[in-house]
């Protein structure tokens, strides 16, 4: 077939007009002309409509992936940040008090740091989410717990027991208040990256119905035509029908894209960080509860049964971590903290023999000495695999936002072009009964 | 009237214009106070539980009565501690003067610890070869009975209750309760304190007295002694009330506290032992009897409590 448009033989118009006047169920549509004016309205409705809903779709899509990258992947950052830090003052105050006479410089600096960076991450927190109660709970207490620090350190240097008593206050204030709300906002910041996560998935349940009734549309119009008219293709329709597979393949393959990045910036990165984060507050308390057992001074029971359970939970977390690390660095900097922490659980059974052999002294320069060493060592390789994991997590996030790079531009280009060729496409036939 | 009514309209008028012309104030979020607890120590009841007032107050025996020193049988447990080589002494961190850590040595101190002191002199001949391991008011009856501890050295108050769980050497303090509060309070006694809350620690004979007091004070629990006086400070109680010993450490640590009243109970301090060792009670006794009589006991008591010391607690004997 050499002619692909133009306007039919004369004979063929006559045919058809023959046709109509023989179908009187034609005739209550008004005509050929009406009824093919009519398959085009419907038709370009539906195909704006499933362009139009397209572009939506990665509009919205688009800026729920730059909501994760921009606000709540960084604020869950944050959060973790905040936890953090407010483990680490508990623990590090303990430490600091553990040292008879004078408090080593290095954990002063190390207590102070904390409590600066506890005060810049709930800054960040409180800017971008005003409403969140657990952050307004962590700012009323926070000046509070380091008060009563500051009590404690302030008797010590006196060499008065009271002194011992004011820090078990704050660490108890610390872990009954201020880390439950630490937890509870970065719980609330997991669960929102997750929960955008999710809706930057979502299968466009809307557009691609919509785009496959176009093609069906069009498919059918153009069989319509060919039985109508004799002609085997019309070149408006046909183009109009590329169009919306294309259409239809873009929207189909930057979903899966940006489904692929997220499901691997998830399970290469935030749901590892998740793991080795839990593994380095565990690690955090777990230190707080073994200074905190010498502070308390044979009435550390309590702490130490805290020890014990804070242990096991972190041996439990490296295990985790192993078994989900994707990435050999992560893998290595995991299998370090774990060899860490046996050298450190060798130093605690050290310290309790010490103490509970009543060499309280020996015990203390234990804990201070190997204790702090090897909780040092874990703590660091910790905080390198929660690095690592996190950059991955940007990575992918970033590589999401990309695979929706011009998608928007690029789809309504498309829908106009589309409704373009089906116009062009029907009016040539309608013009041949004019 | 008309006149009245022009000027009454406008002042009005006057009054609308102002309100209008007064720049409105930007809408600020109002904040509302967040629901917030005061601190507490970790492990505070408030009010406590106390234990039953009927045990404690069991008094079908003579709480001073213990076994009378050498009769020169065999001494099993004692000759367990020579061959260990050490005494183990079960004592207290946290009561100033009485056993508290020195934080610039690292030690345990006080004046119970040189009662130990002298007990591991007299078994081992070295004072030096006792180990302190330093234990809570409710681990001290559970720790002799299940041989963690030879002895317990702890600010302990001898009575019927505990006489049916260990054993007792003679008394070797005599302590009474009393009453801390802060300097401005007007109180004079446990007798001033009705409806007020009073703190003691969890599972001490104290605990029991203050909720006992005919005045019925409300008593708050804590899991150690230097509790109270955090919680005393931080205006959360009212006072404490416990022996003179450790309110006088208490008093020691914050001048702005003051000890008042006539003790109200007496406390008989004893070394708590095992029950199934005589021996080691009838040892402990001589070493209590030698330093009454050669004036250690004055001299301890001088070190500790300052001025001059009274006369030591007589001995009595049960045999």
């Amino acid at each position: 077939m050499a002619v692909l448009t133009g306007r039919p033989a004369a004979g063929s118009a006559v045919r058809t007009l023959a046709g109509r006047v023989g179908r009187p169920s034609g005739g209550r549509l008004g005509g050929t002309p009406a009824r093919l004016s009519a398959m085009m309205l419907v038709l370009a409705a539906v195909g704006l409509a499933g362009g139009i809903v397209s572009v939506v779709d990665v509009v919205q899509r688009s800026s729920t992936v730059n909501r994760v990258t921009t606000v709540s992947g960084p604020l869950t950052v944050q959060a973790q940040q905040l936890y953090r830090a407010l483990s680490d003052a508990d623990a590090t105050a303990a430490s600091a008090f553990l040292a008879f006479g004078q408090e080593p410089a290095a954990l002063r600096q190390r207590y102070e740091g904390d409590i600066a960076s506890a005060t810049a991450a709930l800054s960040a927190a409180t800017a971008a989410d005003r409403d969140q109660p657990t952050v307004a709970r962590i700012a009323a207490q926070l000046p509070v717990y380091t008060g009563l620090v500051e009590t404690a350190r302030t008797y010590n240097r006196q060499n008065l027991p009271v002194g011992a008593a004011y820090l078990r206050e704050a660490s108890a204030l610390m872990r009954d208040e201020l880390l439950v709300a630490a937890k509870d906002l970065y719980d609330a910041e997991t669960a929102q990256v997750e929960a955008d996560r999710r809706a930057a998935s979502g299968f466009p349940w809307l557009a691609v119905p919509l785009l496959l009734l176009g093609i069906a549309g069009l498919v059918a119009a153009q069989v319509y035509l060919t039985r109508r008219t004799n002609r085997l293709f019309n070149l408006g329709l046909v183009g109009a029908t590329v169009l919306a597979v294309a259409l239809l393949g873009w929207l189909a393959l930057s979903w899966n894209g940006v489904r692929a990045e997220l499901s691997a910036a998830q399970r290469d990165g935030s749901g590892q960080v998740r793991l080795l984060a839990q593994a380095r507050l565990d690690a955090l308390q777990a230190r707080a509860d073994e200074s905190l057992t010498l502070v308390a001074r044979g009435n550390g029971g309590d702490f130490e049964t805290d020890y014990k359970a804070a242990e096991g939970r972190l041996t439990g977390r490296l295990t985790g971590a192993r078994d989900a690390a994707s990435d050999p660095a992560v893998r290595a900097a995991v299998a370090s903290a774990t060899s860490d922490a046996g050298t450190w659980r060798k130093a605690h059974t050290d310290v309790r023999a010490a103490d509970d052999g009543g060499r309280y002294p020996d015990a203390v320069s234990l804990a201070n000495g190997a204790g702090q060493d090897a909780f040092n060592r874990v703590d660091a390789d910790l905080a390198k695999g929660i690095e690592l994991t996190n950059d991955t997590f940007d990575r992918r996030a970033r590589a999401a936002a990309g695979a929706l790079g011009g998608a928007a531009v690029g789809l309504s280009l498309l829908t106009v072009l589309l409704l373009a060729g089906l116009v062009y496409g029907f009016e040539q036939r309608i013009g041949e009964y004019r | 009237m008309k006149r009245l009514l022009t000027v009454a309209v406008l002042a009005g008028c006057v009054a609308a214009l102002a309100a209008g012309c007064t720049p409105a104030a930007q809408t600020v979020p109002r904040n509302a106070v967040p629901s917030f607890r005061p601190p507490v120590p970790a492990g505070v009841q408030d009010p406590a539980v106390v234990p039953s007032a009927a045990a404690a107050g069991a008094s079908d025996c003579d709480p001073r009565a213990s076994l009378r020193p050498g009769t020169g049988g065999a001494t099993p447990n004692v000759d367990r501690i020579r061959t260990r080589g050490r005494l183990i002494v079960g004592v207290d961190q946290n009561t100033y003067l009485f056993g508290y850590r020195d934080a610039t040595s690292g030690h345990v101190v006080g004046f119970d610890i040189d009662i130990a002191k002298q007990i591991a002199q007299a078994i081992l001949g070295d004072p030096e070869r006792i180990q302190l391991v330093a234990i809570t008011a409710a681990q001290r009856i559970p720790f002799v009975q299940n041989g963690t501890v030879d002895i317990v050295v702890d600010t302990m108050t001898i009575n019927c209750d505990r006489l049916k769980q260990v054993a007792f050497s003679t008394v070797y303090y005599d302590a009474g309760q009393m009453v801390l509060v802060p300097r401005t309070s007007s109180a004079t006694g446990i007798a001033d304190l009705g409806g007020k809350k009073v703190c003691a620690a969890a599972g001490s004979t104290s605990i029991v007295n203050i909720a006992d007091a005919p005045s019925h004070p409300v008593a708050v629990s804590v899991a150690d002694w230097t509790d109270c006086l955090v919680m005393l400070q931080q205006g959360q109680v009212d006072a404490i009330s416990t022996d003179d010993t450790i309110l006088a450490g208490m008093a020691a640590q914050d001048p702005n506290t003051k000890l008042v009243g006539t003790p109200f109970t007496k406390e008989p301090y004893g070394v708590a032992m095992s029950r199934s060792a005589p021996d080691l009670v009838r040892f402990v006794n001589g070493v209590l009897e030698r330093i009454r009589a050669d004036g250690t006991w004055a001299t301890i008591y001088t070190h500790w409590r300052g001025g001059p010391a009274p006369l030591p607690p007589a001995a009595t004997y049960s045999d």
